[in-house]
């Protein structure tokens, strides 16, 4: 689930034509921002909102060096990742001690959903679930419907593709570019928080784990659209669930064989989707000097 | 040159004592514009008069250093394209600024507000197409689109805007013969029902055929202002050159540094008979061009913006293969392209490496490093390149030494026997007055040497003082010109055709 918030971000992001490889540090910062939201404020409401504010802090870094410094997007993002790992870690121990006495915070009650939670099979996987999941359901419509419906949705996309017609347009493509970055921080950042909050229940350092490289790839896997993004996370969530089952039949292969089972499964079906898939034309590409 | 702007409302856009600079280069020197609504203006110059700056001024992409703009009576100030467009003015740029993966109707739809909603602007496109007798396809992608119907796109996305003054930059440029009169025909008609066009133009024809009135813009000033009826090709071609200075700028020619030549008596180097080129998107842009360039001579090559002479030069540079016909040439043809920064040099990297690039192509296996720094080193002695050292990163050159390390590098001067072509084009644009003057000293020295040069410049001037005669390109015919202002200037103009008619 954390992985459909962020891959949800993260496409606003691409279909601006930018890429945020700082996802990863809004994820971490999330999960961070959720464990002193969660253990100061109390509850799980504070531990969400925290969240979001770590991820749109991270986010707001982001926009600064890209649109307003112009830096390379690669390295902004890289650093910024670098930059949460470390800031995390720091914190961590100076707030709660290096002792590593894992923290235990109160998480998120799945709830079930009458009628369809009992269905086989899925029901349970699919609607016993926190609520921060039901409302990763209804995000991937409405992103949708924004991005088909509305005349923000159009400008969005067409600034990924061809900032200079938007411009002519008279579309205030900056402006565009910075919300749909913290859009995407705050939703990175709420994927950190359910980590935290709905998951495991503590923080550890790192606990991001190249999900946020993972969303990445989701995004890609599903063609930048959020339907195709939300089924790409599904579809890897599965795998994850998948690798579980193997270990569970007690097949004598080393365990590392079975961890692979979601990378090896994503990369697949990217290999597949690539071909046919593409990309928003002004990705990753330099911004146009500011006159 | 207009009355003060008064409240007149019959008057689409008044551009009244407009400054702008650029860096050291003054586009436009209290240039103005008076546009009468229902009427069709033209707004005529050569190449770097001012009048694409003039119009990105009045469609609020540029703001100007001084002067005032009034649109349809009332005096405004234009900050972004988003005020333009809510004052009624639409612009057709020569560059469309369409979103090629986006269908005709989110084009359209582009720039709006709120909830989007396709299916109306659908039927309002396929009202418009019935109002006006533009024919679209709402809902065709617009890179699936001809030239000429993503410039109706363009149209279109004004009109749905309610303009009621349009600007086209160029717009025939593109457009081939037939497509250029209806949409010729279709502006008259949109002029006719109370609104204004201003057609930018280099064709001296169309100015005549359709304006109601003509502006002439030279040298970013206002020279001449007149009806369309009372304007003759001559008085235009005239007003866009300078008639006063023509003579005076050939005049200054030393006579002695004009190596009188007939191309019969060269051996020739580059040889076309019949050759039909086409751009890169496949359309044919010049069309049985049949010309001898022999070695030792300058053959100046000029031409308005889209005339075809940008593949002309990449033709004889071997950059753009021969659609039919014959076009022969030296295997290694330097060349030396306009845009530097872009396409000459790797600005970070040293010159050792740039020097490297020439023929890089071809080559494989390992680069003689020390072979290439040595001639680096006599490439600067020769051509006097004035940089910390061959290592240093192009960038920290001047432009006059960097263009100087790319004419040395085409040149091959150390080894002048292998290079007998060199294309150059706009040799001298973005260089002082020093610079441009030691460029200038080496395309003579190497046409002395017995190399066949070919220079473009936008800058007719610079062709006229250094070529011994010219290639003119006018929509896609190759003529001979000797060295004379006047009949090179009506040439690029078209005026001859016109006056065929």
């Amino acid at each position: 689930m954390p992985l459909g918030l962020a891959a949800l971000g993260e496409l606003l992001v691409e279909r601006a034509g930018l890429i945020n490889i700082g996802l990863e540090g809004a994820i971490l910062a999330g999960a961070f921002g959720a464990l002193v939201g969660a253990s100061t404020a109390g509850g799980i409401g504070a531990g969400f909102a925290a969240a979001a504010l770590a991820g749109l802090v991270i986010a707001m870094l982001f926009a600064l060096c890209v649109i307003w410094i112009r830096a390379d997007q690669i390295i902004a993002g890289t650093a910024l990742t670098l930059l949460s790992v470390g800031a995390t870690g720091t914190l961590y121990r100076a707030l709660f001690g290096s002792s590593g006495a894992a923290l235990r915070i109160p998480t998120s009650e799945p709830v079930a959903i009458p009628g369809v939670a009992t269905l086989p099979v899925v029901g349970a996987a699919l609607f016993s679930q926190p609520p921060i999941t039901y409302f990763l359901y209804l995000l991937a419509p409405a992103l949708a419907w924004w991005l088909a419906r509305t005349h923000a949705g159009l400008a969005l996309r067409a600034i990924g593709e061809r900032p200079e017609a938007a411009e002519a347009a008279g579309i205030a493509v900056d402006r565009l570019r910075v919300l749909a970055i913290l859009s995407g921080g705050v939703l990175g950042g709420l994927a950190g928080g359910t980590l935290v909050l709905a998951q495991a229940g503590t923080f550890a350092e790192g606990m991001s784990a190249g999900r946020g490289f993972i969303a990445i790839a989701i995004v890609v896997l599903g063609r930048w659209t959020p339907y195709g993004v939300a089924a790409g996370a599904l579809l890897f969530g599965a795998a994850s669930a998948l690798q579980y089952a193997f270990q569970a039949m007690g097949w004598n292969a080393p365990y590392q064989v079975f961890l692979v089972v979601p990378y090896a499964l994503t990369l697949a079906a990217l290999a597949g989707a690539v071909g046919r898939a593409r990309a928003p034309a002004a990705l990753g590409r330099a911004l146009e000097t500011r006159r | 040159m207009t009355e003060p702007s008064g409240g007149d409302e019959r008057i689409a856009l008044v551009l009244q004592g407009i400054d702008k600079r650029y860096g050291a280069t003054q586009a436009l020197r209290s240039a103005s514009l008076r546009v009468r609504a229902g009427t069709v203006h033209a707004l005529l110059g050569e190449n770097g008069a001012g009048k694409s700056t003039l119009m990105r001024i009045a469609y609020g992409m540029e703001r100007p250093d001084a002067g005032a703009i009034a649109v349809h009576g009332a005096k405004v100030r234009l900050n972004s394209p988003a005020n333009a467009i809510a004052l009624g003015i639409g612009m057709v740029h020569q560059h469309f600024t369409l979103v090629p993966v986006m269908t005709v109707a989110e084009n359209v739809a582009l720039g709006g507000h709120g909830m989007l909603d396709l299916s109306r602007t659908i039927s309002e496109l396929h009202e418009l197409s019935a109002r006006t007798g533009f024919s679209l396809d709402p809902e065709v992608q617009v890179e699936r689109l001809s030239v000429a119907a993503q410039q109706r796109v363009e149209i279109a996305k004004a009109l749905m805007r309610r303009a009621r003054l349009l600007v086209l930059d160029e717009p025939t440029a593109v457009l081939p013969p037939s497509e250029s009169t209806e949409l010729l025909r279709w502006l008259r008609s949109f002029a006719d029902q109370g609104n204004a066009v201003v057609l930018i133009t280099h064709k001296l024809g169309e100015a005549l055929s359709i304006a109601d009135d003509v502006t002439v813009l030279r040298r970013g000033r206002t020279v001449l202002v007149v009806a369309g009826k009372d304007a003759t090709a001559a008085a235009l071609t005239d007003a866009m050159l300078g008639a006063a200075s023509a003579g005076e700028q050939v005049g200054k020619t030393p006579a002695t540094d004009r190596v009188e030549s007939r191309a019969s008596s060269r051996i020739p180097v580059f040889r076309a008979e019949q050759a039909t080129l086409a751009d890169t998107s496949g359309m044919v842009r010049v069309r049985d061009a049949s010309f001898v360039i022999g070695a030792g001579e300058i053959v100046g090559v000029a031409g308005v913006e889209g005339g075809g002479q940008r593949e002309l030069l990449r033709a004889l540079a071997g950059r753009l293969p021969v659609v039919t016909g014959v076009l022969e040439r030296p295997d290694m043809v330097g060349f030396v392209p306009e845009d530097r920064h872009r396409d000459a040099v790797l600005l970070d990297r040293p010159l050792v490496e740039n020097v490297a690039l020439r023929g890089a192509g071809t080559r494989r296996g390992l680069i003689e490093w020390n072979t290439i720094g040595a001639r680096t080193e006599s490439l600067m002695r020769t051509f006097d390149v004035r940089a910390p050292g061959p290592r240093a990163p192009i960038r920290t050159l001047s432009g006059g030494n960097q263009q100087k390390l790319v004419l040395a590098r085409e040149l091959d001067a150390d080894d002048m026997t292998s290079t007998a072509a060199i294309v150059v084009e706009n040799p001298t644009r973005g260089l002082d007055v020093r610079a441009t003057a030691e460029v200038h000293a080496r395309l003579r020295a190497a046409r002395d040497a017995g190399a066949a040069v070919v220079l473009y410049s936008s800058d007719i001037d610079e062709v006229l003082l250094l070529a011994s005669r010219v290639l003119v390109v006018y929509a896609g015919t190759v003529r001979e010109a000797p060295i004379d202002r006047d009949v090179v200037g009506r040439l690029m103009l078209g005026a001859e055709t016109h006056a065929e008619r």
